[in-house]
Parts: C-alpha cells; structure tokens; sequence
C-alpha cells in the first residue's frame, strides 16, 4: 500500500460528550481500515476516552497521538472590538484562582514529549477547576485564560483551532482578522516556530477557500506553517446524523432550533488520507506538514506515565509487611491450621516481594487504619457499633491471608479454603496489574472517609475514579425523542415502556405498543429508531465512580487531570476504572455498602430497643430457625438471597450451612446460569441428599478436585482459571490473561481468544476427547457474563446469613433499618412493610407526637405515657419517621423533634404550628400523610371503599387536619430558619367528609409511598369477581389448572440469561404470586407488562419442588380486566388514582 | 402558501456545464472565470423534506457573481448570492 499522504491530527470522540459520535475504539479501528500510520484524538477539553484510544490505536497498529482541544477565555483587551465579557481581568492578573473571563475560543493541543503531557493535564486541570462554582454544582463550561495557556507551553504543540470556533479563525470568521492576527502573534511567541501551526480545514462551509486564504496568508507573514485538519466527529457517515442530533442534546433543543450550531453537512466523517489529501488540494503544503508534524509527536500513553503509589518506593516495606503478618499470624491460628497458614503466609508474602506489591498492602492497611478513625468518630465511643471493624472486604482479596492478616479482609481463608490464584498471580508480564482491594462500608462511615482520604494523602495525590453513564433506550428515547421535536407525551409512554437493555428490534415492539402502529410508523419515531441504534453505549457524560480511588506518589494531575465531581469536597481523574487499570494506576474500592449500614443501624437499634448488644462476628452461624427459614424462601429483606430467582432456587438446594450459602450466592450469576452449571447443581444436590453415596459425574476425571465442592459445575470465577490449568495445561500466565479477559467490558470475544489454546492443551497434552473439551469450554464461555470469585460469594454469604438472623431474631428492628437505609435490595419500602406485618410486625404510621425524624422500633420502656398507649402493650412497634413523608424539609422534622424532646408533646395543631419550627408547607405534607391526625382529639370518623360514605373505624381526620394546619400554619421561612406561627388556636372548621379507607390508602402512598392499612387488594376485592384467586389460594390449587391472579406489580425481571421472559412479582393482601411471562405473551401486552402498576393475569399454575408460579397467557392492566363484571365508574376513577400514586415496582433489566 | 403570495429569491432551475469532477465549468451558457466558494449543505434530514445541496459560488466571464447549486436529484438551480 502506498504512504499515506495525509495523518489526522484533530478527532473527536463520543468523549467529547455530545459532540462526537463514535468510541475511541471504533475511530481506531477505521483509521487502520483507512491506512492511516497515525491518528490523533483531540476530545474537547478532555482526555478521558484517551486511554482507550492509545491502548486500541496499538491493537490496530496505528500509532495514538494524544491531544485535546481546549477551550481558552480570550478576554476583551485582546479581542480588538472589546465584545464579550465585561469582565476587567487583564494579562498578568493571577488567572488561576478565578474563572477565566473573556470569549471562548478553542486551540488544539497535541502532545509531543512527557513534559508535555504534563502540561496538558495540568492546563485540563485548570480549565475544569471552576466547573463546580455555582451553588447547585451544576456543570460550567471548562476553560483556561489565555494567559495560563502561554504558560503552559512546553513539549506541546499547538494548532490554532478549528474553522468554526478557533481561537484564529474562530476569531476571524466574526470578523475580527486584526484580533485573530494578535492572537496567533501570541501563541507563537509562546510555543515558537516549531511547535504553533495555523489549522486549515474544510468543512464545506461558505466561507471556508476565503477563511483558509486569509490563514495561509497570516501564516506566511508570521513565517509558520499551516497545517491540515480535518475535525473528525465520527468514524462513519452515517454516525454524521446522530452527531446533529446530539447537537441539539447538548443545547436542551431542537434538531431544527440547533441549526446554527450543527456541522451543517457529513463531511466531518472520518475519510482515508488520500481523500483528504484531495479535500485540501489546493494547500499541499499543509497536507505535508501532516506527516512531518506526527512524526515529532512521540509521546507514548501507554508506556511514560510515570506513575507509582505511596509505599511503592519504601525500602523496608517487605520487612514492614512481614512482620505486621507474622505478629498477627498466632493470635488467629492454632495446631494444625496454624502450620497450614504459614506455609501460605510465606508463599504469599514471596510473591508480593517478588512483585513489589509490600508498600501496596501497607498502604491499604494504612487506609483501613483511617477509615478506624472515621468510624470512631461516626459510630461514637461507647456505641454498640463501636465494636465493628470498620469495613469489610469484598472481591477475590478476601482469598488473601496477608490481607485477612491485615485486617483487609474478614474472612479466614485457609478454613474457608479459599484459593488466592485468582487475587495474587505468581506470574508477572507487561500487563500484570495490581490486584484489586475492595472493601465495603457502611454508607454513613464511607461519606465521610473519601474526603478524609483526600486529607491524608493530598487533595494533589488522590481522587475518585471516574465513570461513564452510557445511552440506554430510555435516556436516549427522552434526549432524542426531544431533538426531533416528537410529542412529549407520546415520548414520557415510550420511555416507559422501553426497557434498559433492550436491542433495537425490541425497541420497535415497544414503541408500537406504546403509541399504537399507526403512530410507530410515522416518519418521525422512524428516523429515531435508526438514532437509537446508532446511539446505544456512547457515552452520555461523566460521573463519579461509585468508590474506585487512586492515589499517587506524584501529583495526580501530572499523570491525568482531576477535575471537581458534582458532590461538594470530591474529585474524580479523567478516566475509569478500565481506563486507570490500563494506566497502572493503584485503584482502591471504598464501597458503600447498604446491607452492610443497614445491619449496623440494626444492632444499634437493638440496642436502644432492647437493651442487648449483638456481636456479628460471634453470633450462632448454624441457627436452624434461621437456616429453615433460608431453606423456606422467607428471605425477604435478606441480603443477596431476597430475590425471586434466589426465592425460587432456595427451596431446591436447601443450604445447610454457610459453605453452602457462598455457593448460593455465586449461582444466581449470568456466568453459571449461561455456562449451564444451575439445573446440573440443583440436580446433583438433590441426589445426594436421596442417596448420599451417588457419584458426582464430573467432565473429565481431571476436574474432580477442581470442582468437587461445587458438584462438578463451574460457579466461582477461580474455578475458570483452575479448569483451565488442570484441563488445559495453562500457565499461570495464561490463566492470568483468561482471568482479566472476563473482566473486561467485550469480554466475550476476549474470552474467545483463548479457545483455540484450551482445545490444543486439552485434547492434545491431556488427550480429553475433543467433545469433552468442547462442552468444558463452553462452560468457561458463560463467564463473558458476571460471576462471583469464590472469597467474594464467601464475604457476602456471610452477610446473606447474618441479615437471614436479624430478620428472624430481631424483626422489628431489622425491618426498621431497612426502611431506613432506602434506596437497597429488591423489594420496595411498601412491599417490605406489607411482608413483615403479614409475619407479625407491627407498623405505626408517622405521628407528630411520636416518630422521630427516622423510622425507629417503639418499646413500653421508651414511648412516653405507656399507660395510654394499648398498641404498645403486646410488645415492639416499627413507627415511621417523619422524614418518610415526602417533600417535608429534614431540618423542619429535626426541630420539631427536638422541641417535642425538649418541651412535651404538642397539645393540637396550632401548638405543633407555634412550636415546632415547621412551615406551612411541611405541616400540610404530615396532614396529608396522617401525621397530625392524633392532635385532632376525637374525631367521628366514617369510611369505606372509594370514599363511599359507609360506616367504618379508620382515622378519617386528614382532612381536617390539613384544614387546621393551613389555618394555623403561619410561619414562614426566611433565609436559614422559619418565623414560628402564633399560637392561636384554630377556629372550628367546616364539615370534611372524611377521605375513608380508600381515600388514605391514596393518601399514604402519596405521601409516604407505603401504606399501612388495608392492602388496596383487599378494598377491591369484593368487586373483582370471585374467579380471582388469592396469593394464598395457589397453594390449594393442583398443578397445571387455569387460574387467575391478581395484585400490585412489586418487581419486573427480564434477566440477559432468560432468552426474552419476564418474571413479575405481583403482591395482593395476603402475599405474594410468580408470574412468568413467556415472549409471545409479552409482545401482545408489552405496555400493561412494563408499566401496569396493577395487574391481572390469567394463566397455567406450575408447581415445583416447593416454588409455585403462574405461566402466564394474558395480562391486562387491572381496571380494564374485560373478565370483571360491569365495571363502576367510581371503580375505575378510584384505581386510576391509585395507579397514579402506586409506588413503581422495581424494573431489573437486562445486566452484565 | 397562499394563494397571491410567492418566497423571494427563490431557486430557478439554470442549465450548468461541469468538467469530469462535477465542478461547473459555465452557467447558462456563461464560461466560468473563477471559483469563488464551495460548500454543502445536508439538513432537514429528520423530516420527509431532506435538504442535501452542493453549492458553488462563481465568477463568470461575463463579470457576474453568482451562486448555483446541484440538488440530491442532479439538477442545478441559481440562487440569489
């Protein structure tokens, strides 16, 4: 193939954020399709897809320049005409701690040397810095003065920016060629001849021969040369669309309104160096200088960073490491197990030496000495908590005995006989990364750790990953939907209805059941469909990891800029975890963990409650309540065993003890699921509980002691690795390299590249019959999907089991913790609420005179006036917080609380009103919510279904109290604190039907999102028809009959692994239903499926090995059931409301 | 539009020569002096109305400035400059 005339030296990725339409990858890899020896990605103000670019660029043999445009205030003593800001900076004021003022304008940047790189991440640094100012933390526009861009100058060259917006012709174009002139003047003095180019490109706009007459011209008398670009936003023409569209994303606007700003035609589509050589043939010289210029710009990402972490240079860090474990190691081990867990200890302490990874761990143990520190202070001195470590680990370090040593991990891995392969690899090669620490905490001790972290190692030295919330269909429904200018109403019912993962020949059925075919078809959602497919997994904007950080010995931001995250005292590097990975960057996961924050908020309730302090760490762990219970599926609330497939699998595989428990938790993965390991497991188990001398078939006789403990089936991640050592005669390194391939994001096809490999050593060294080694392989394949290490299912069926004996032991407070550590699990507040009151908990609605601002559990010896309270006399009562009810000001609930502890129960609602701090607005809100209701006295109160006036004894005084409150609720807000009402008392209202049974059950929802009273299945009951079964009556009901059910929708399901079923799980007042919806069935109901708060099905009960569920045949939504008798209007006007307010159940697309 | 209204300065068809690359060589039987502009224009591709036009500003021999363009079906129109 002939040289490549031209190299592109000005791309945009889709990390640009909306002004750029493909992956650094797919801009890669058809630079190699077009033959070009070099390609440089120049990402407006970032470079956070540059990593990916580098490390793709070299897989496709092109070499990765790297670069940014930036964006630069030009302040107005330069522009000639003074227009822009009004701002007085000048040159020579000190640009760094002030945003800069002045025009934006952009110039391009493109790396040469280390030092440049340094200087780019620094001047990226800068220009973010002030993105954050503003009171909401909203996202500003980045940008650096002019000044501070001169002074970052070295080993960077600079082009003078694009046709459109450059800082010369950008300048030019709005007529300005003496400013123009003076700017390039500068950035010549400041980069010189060598390293400042004036930018030629050729958009195909008006005036681009007379723009680039001009530049040429401007560059002759300056004495640099010009040079091409082409501003690539998209490695294909038909991504030019999709980049227009995003345009208008960007600017919250129109396709239409967003003309001005658009690209106007495709030509920015990346095209072959011959194409652009012919594009710019007028200016051979400037095509040239492509070449001459790229073969300067040197500087390779993937190899001079220059990074290390804290410790990393330690001389007598081994020595350190050694003896903090070998002190430890007598203290935790005995006889046998002691011998055991030296002969470890050594071996791992060698291969960390011989890594140099002994400053690693020290650091990390420093970390957790910190976060020691923070819990200290958050839990308090003398706390029930306070006897908790700080964190536990999580992730395949808890194989590690240096780290259980340490205190990095709280599993004991030589009696949980945990294989540490997986964690802490022998072998070392050029891509060998530091293993992963993770550790989890509660969210409380995490808030406040991150920053302290910052503290302790320099806010120069450490910041948060960074993260990239791609397009899914329902975001880009809504952003795209809006760019077309299609109805808003018909794009909020496609929103809903499309699922999170869904592919684009299901996006289409949604559509059509969302809007109907005839709209479906219309020329406007055509041509969105076509957006959506091309839009799916660009990156939308970036985010903050949610706890991956990275320290380094250097500052930070001489290896990558750190800018400012949303949240007030965080930062976050440019790139994430696959990205900091790449760069070898240390990365340390600090989890929040709500499990874990809500089992600590348990025992600290128990406490309080009860009286009794609960140790974790040396409770019974063989409870056979609590394990009968787990066998049962009454695993509601329980952590990673509460979900309808775990509640399914449970009753089948009936864990015994906490080794199966890890088991359990590492079945329900995509990996074991697609590698077929659940039905064989399932099936094996139950053989051997039949017959305990039955002989697990195992593949090969070479996989027995690889797969023993998991019946012959492949669950944990390790045993990938150890299968293919044992079958296949992989190295360590091999098996290193097939580890990381089912880590990363294309993890299937990195998988695949091993296949060929495995066959050769399974069939060739081992003589495996090629079938064998075949279905072995596709086994290994399954896990392109997630699964679990080993010591990872072990720490977290650990606290699988103690939730499972909190929930059993402790209900009262275990629910109340879990309600108060919403958002987490499976099941919403609602659902949970309605399980543990059909188990016998006892729920108390939000009261003025009685909930504090959380949910807490009520005893006799705690509630005041125990005498008058009959409801407290059997015994404990979770009593919800005033913070539940929606949109009430937490300060305002504080305060009320406090002056309620301080000076006695409120006499009525103007004494609430004068006292309590609380505004009017947050006073109506704890009426509507029923919290007011016993400051009210004795109110007569009627009630019944829908409002209907018929006799009843539920409290019906909302509606007087939200009377009295606005009558009495004077008090106004000012600045920080609230005028207090006067305390007058409220004259007597007018005559307020009550809101009746049905009416607060509206009510409840809207305000709190859970009701406690009658389930509203039970209000209906009576008009539903008496062919509907209860959740109960299924159990009654014989195998294979017709039924039909009923219910709330509380959680959706459409798992990856389960070839297009849904899996809904309906709640009526007695329990709740399994309904599976097979493909055809959700076709012709997609929308009553996805969206229906309320539901109706019809289908075939299957009853199986303890799990009951309905194979469904037709869903309806529930008020339009054409199986009812005549419905009322007053039925469908009251369900309809429901509808409205009804919390949405919980939709679990499809996920890796 | 109404009846009565007519747009200004709406395109004319014009009859274009081009050389082998498509660039106009005369207009309306006028020779072309000198190429002033090239650009192009792709809009309204989300409607059933696209807008794809490949224009040309041009000094003609007879001293005239003028703009022409090729739509998407080849056919070449004179637009007000």
């Amino acid at each position: 193939m002939a040289a490549a005339p031209y190299i592109e030296l000005h791309a945009h990725s889709a990390f640009s954020f909306l002004d750029g339409a493909s992956t650094p990858t797919e801009l890669a890899a058809a630079a190699a399709e077009c033959g070009y020896p070099a390609f440089a990605l120049t990402d407006h103000d970032g470079i956070w897809g540059s990593m990916e670019f580098a490390h793709a660029c070299a897989g496709f043999g092109v070499r990765g320049v790297t670069g940014t445009e930036l964006t630069v205030a030009v302040g107005p003593r330069v522009l000639s005409r003074g227009r822009g800001s009004s701002s007085s900076q000048a040159a020579g004021e000190d640009p760094i701690f002030a945003p800069p003022a002045g025009e934006h304008f952009h110039l391009t940047l493109l790396v040469e040397d280390a030092a440049g790189y340094r200087n780019l991440c620094r001047l990226l640094s800068k220009a973010h810095s002030h993105t954050r100012d503003s009171p909401q933390r909203a996202a500003g526009q980045p940008a650096v003065s002019l000044e501070l861009f001169e002074r970052h100058a070295e080993g960077l060259v600079c082009l003078s920016g694009c046709a459109g917006d450059g800082a010369v012709a950008g300048v030019w174009e709005r007529g300005d060629s003496a400013a123009a002139a003076g700017i390039a003047r500068r950035l010549l003095a400041a980069f010189g001849r060598e390293r400042f180019r004036i930018e030629l490109q050729r958009p195909y706009w008006r005036h681009d021969r007379a723009r680039n007459r001009w530049l040429v011209g401007l560059a002759e008398r300056l004495g640099v040369a010009c040079v091409a670009t082409g501003n690539v936003h998209s490695h294909a023409r038909r991504r030019a669309r999709l980049q227009d569209a995003f345009v208008a994303v960007r600017l919250g606007t129109t396709l239409e309104a967003s003309e001005p700003r658009r690209r106007g035609n495709s030509s920015s589509a990346l095209a072959s160096p011959q194409a652009m050589a012919t594009r710019f043939a007028e200016h051979p010289a400037a095509v040239a200088e492509t070449l001459r210029l790229a073969e300067r710009l040197r500087f390779d990402l993937t190899a001079e960073l220059g990074y290390s972490f804290p410790g990393s240079e330690n001389p007598g860090a081994d020595r350190e490491l050694a003896e903090v474990c070998r002190s430890l190691l007598e203290t935790r081990y005995a006889g046998s197990a002691l011998s055991k867990a030296r002969d470890r200890l050594e071996d791992e302490l060698r291969t960390i030496r011989r890594r140099g990874l002994s400053g690693f761990f020290l650091l990390h143990r420093d970390l957790l000495e910190l976060a020691r520190e923070v819990a200290l202070e958050v839990r308090g001195d003398g706390s029930v908590r306070s006897i908790l470590p700080p964190g536990r680990g999580r992730g395949s370090s808890v194989s590690s005995i240096v780290c259980y040593l340490t205190g990095l991990s709280h599993i004991d891995p030589v009696a949980a006989k945990l294989f540490s392969g997986r964690f802490l690899s022998d072998e070392v090669d050029e891509n060998t990364v530091a293993p992963d620490i993770d550790l989890d905490f509660p969210r409380d001790i995490r808030e406040k750790l991150i920053p302290r972290v910052h503290d302790r190692y320099g806010a120069d030295h450490s910041a948060l990953v960074a993260a990239f919330p791609t397009y899914r269909p329902r975001g880009a429904v809504r952003d795209l939907g809006k760019a077309l200018a299609l109805p808003p109403a018909e794009i909020e019912r496609v929103a809903k209805t499309v699922g999170f993962h869904e592919r684009s020949g299901e996006i289409e059925r949604d559509v059509v059941a969302a809007i109907g075919a005839e709209r479906a078809a219309a020329h406007g959602w055509q041509v969105l469909r076509g957006l959506l497919d091309e839009a799916m997994g660009l990156p939308r904007h970036a985010s903050q990891h949610p706890g991956g950080m990275v320290i380094s010995t250097r500052p930070l931001l001489d290896v990558c800029p750190v800018v400012p995250a949303a949240m007030e005292g965080r930062q976050i590097v440019q790139w994430d975890k696959d990205s900091c990975a790449d760069a070898g960057f240390l990365k340390i996961d600090l989890l929040g963990l709500g499990m874990l924050s809500a089992v600590e908020r348990c025992v600290e309730e128990i406490d309080r409650a009860r009286g009794e302090r609960v140790d974790l760490s040396r409770i019974a762990f063989d409870d056979p309540e609590t394990f009968e219970s787990i066998r049962a599926a009454e695993t509601t609330g329980v952590f990673q065993i509460e979900s309808r497939a775990q509640m399914q699998m449970l009753p089948r595989t009936r864990p015994q003890n906490l080794d199966d428990l890890t088991v359990q938790v590492a079945l329900v993965r995509p990996g074991p699921i697609q590698g077929g390991a659940v039905h064989p497991y399932i099936e094996r188990r139950k053989r051997l509980r039949e017959d305990p001398s039955y002989e697990i078939p195992f593949e090969h006789r070479l996989l027995e002691p690889v797969l023993r403990e998991t019946l012959g089936t492949i669950v944990y991640q390790e045993q990938v690795i150890e299968v293919a050592m044992h079958l296949a005669g992989f190295s360590s390194t091999e098996a290193e390299g097939l580890r990381r391939a089912m880590s990363r994001k294309r993890s299937q096809e990195a998988i695949e590249e091993h296949h060929d490999r495995f066959l050769v050593g399974a069939v060739g060294a081992n003589e495996v019959p090629l079938e064998v080694a075949e279905r072995v392989w596709r086994q290994i394949q399954g896990f392109s999907g997630f699964g679990f290490p080993k010591a990872h299912s072990a720490a977290f069926g650990l606290l699988a089991y103690q939730s499972a004996w909190l929930r059993i032991n402790y209900a009262p407070e275990f629910l109340c913790s879990l309600l108060n550590e919403q958002p987490m699990g499976f099941y919403p507040p609602d659902a949970l609420a309605h399980e543990a009151q059909r188990r016998g908990v006892r729920l108390a609605p939000p009261d003025a005179n009685r909930s504090q601002v959380q949910c807490h559990v009520e005893t006799p010896r705690t509630a005041r006036r125990r005498a008058l309270e009959p409801e407290l006399r059997g015994g404990l009562v979770v009593r919800i917080g005033l913070g539940y009810v929606k949109g009430v000001r937490e300060e305002e609930m504080q305060s009320l609380v406090a002056e309620r502890e301080r000076s006695g129960p409120y006499r009525g609602i103007a004494d609430l009103a004068s006292r309590s701090g609380a505004g009017r607005d947050s006073l109506e809100r704890l009426a509507w919510a029923g919290a007011l209701d016993n400051l009210l006295g004795d109110v007569p109160v009627i009630g019944g279904p829908y409002g209907c006036s018929i006799t009843g004894t539920s409290g019906g005084g909302r509606r007087e109290a939200l009377w009295k409150a606005g009558v009495a609720g004077t008090g106004r807000r000012h600045g920080e604190g609230t005028q207090m009402a006067l305390p007058l008392d409220t004259p007597g209202g007018p005559a307020l039907e009550p809101l009746g049974e049905w009416g607060e059950a509206i009510a409840d929802y809207r305000s709190t999102g859970m009701t406690l009273g009658e389930h509203p299945m039970a209000l209906m009951r009576g008009e539903l028809g008496s062919e509907l079964a209860r959740s109960t009556d299924l159990e009654k009901i014989e195998d294979g009959a017709t039924v039909e059910v009923a219910g709330m929708v509380v959680a959706r399901q459409r798992p990856e692994t389960a070839k297009g079923i849904v899996f809904m799980l309906l709640e009526d007042e007695r329990g709740t239903v399994n309904l599976i919806v097979p493909p055809p069935v959700y076709d012709r109901h997609r929308a009553e499926v996805r969206t229906s708060p309320l539901v109706r099905a019809k289908g075939r009960l299957e009853r199986r090995e303890g799990t009951i569920n309905v194979l469904v045949s037709a869903v309806v939504e529930l008020e339009r059931s054409p199986a009812t008798p005549k419905s009322s209007p007053q039925r469908e006007r009251a369900v309809a409301q429901l509808r409205t307010v009804a919390p949405a159940g919980h939709s679990f697309g499809r996920r890796r | 539009m109404r009846p009565g209204l007519r747009r200004l300065y709406a395109p004319r068809r014009v009859a274009v020569e081009v050389d082998p690359e498509g660039v106009p060589r005369a207009v309306a039987g006028v020779a072309v002096a000198a190429l002033r502009e090239e650009w192009l224009v792709e809009d309204r591709w989300w409607t059933l109305r696209r807008l794809w036009r490949h224009y040309f500003e041009l000094a003609l021999l007879d001293g005239s400035d003028v703009v022409v363009f090729r739509d998407s079906d080849g056919r070449w129109y004179r637009q007000r400059a």
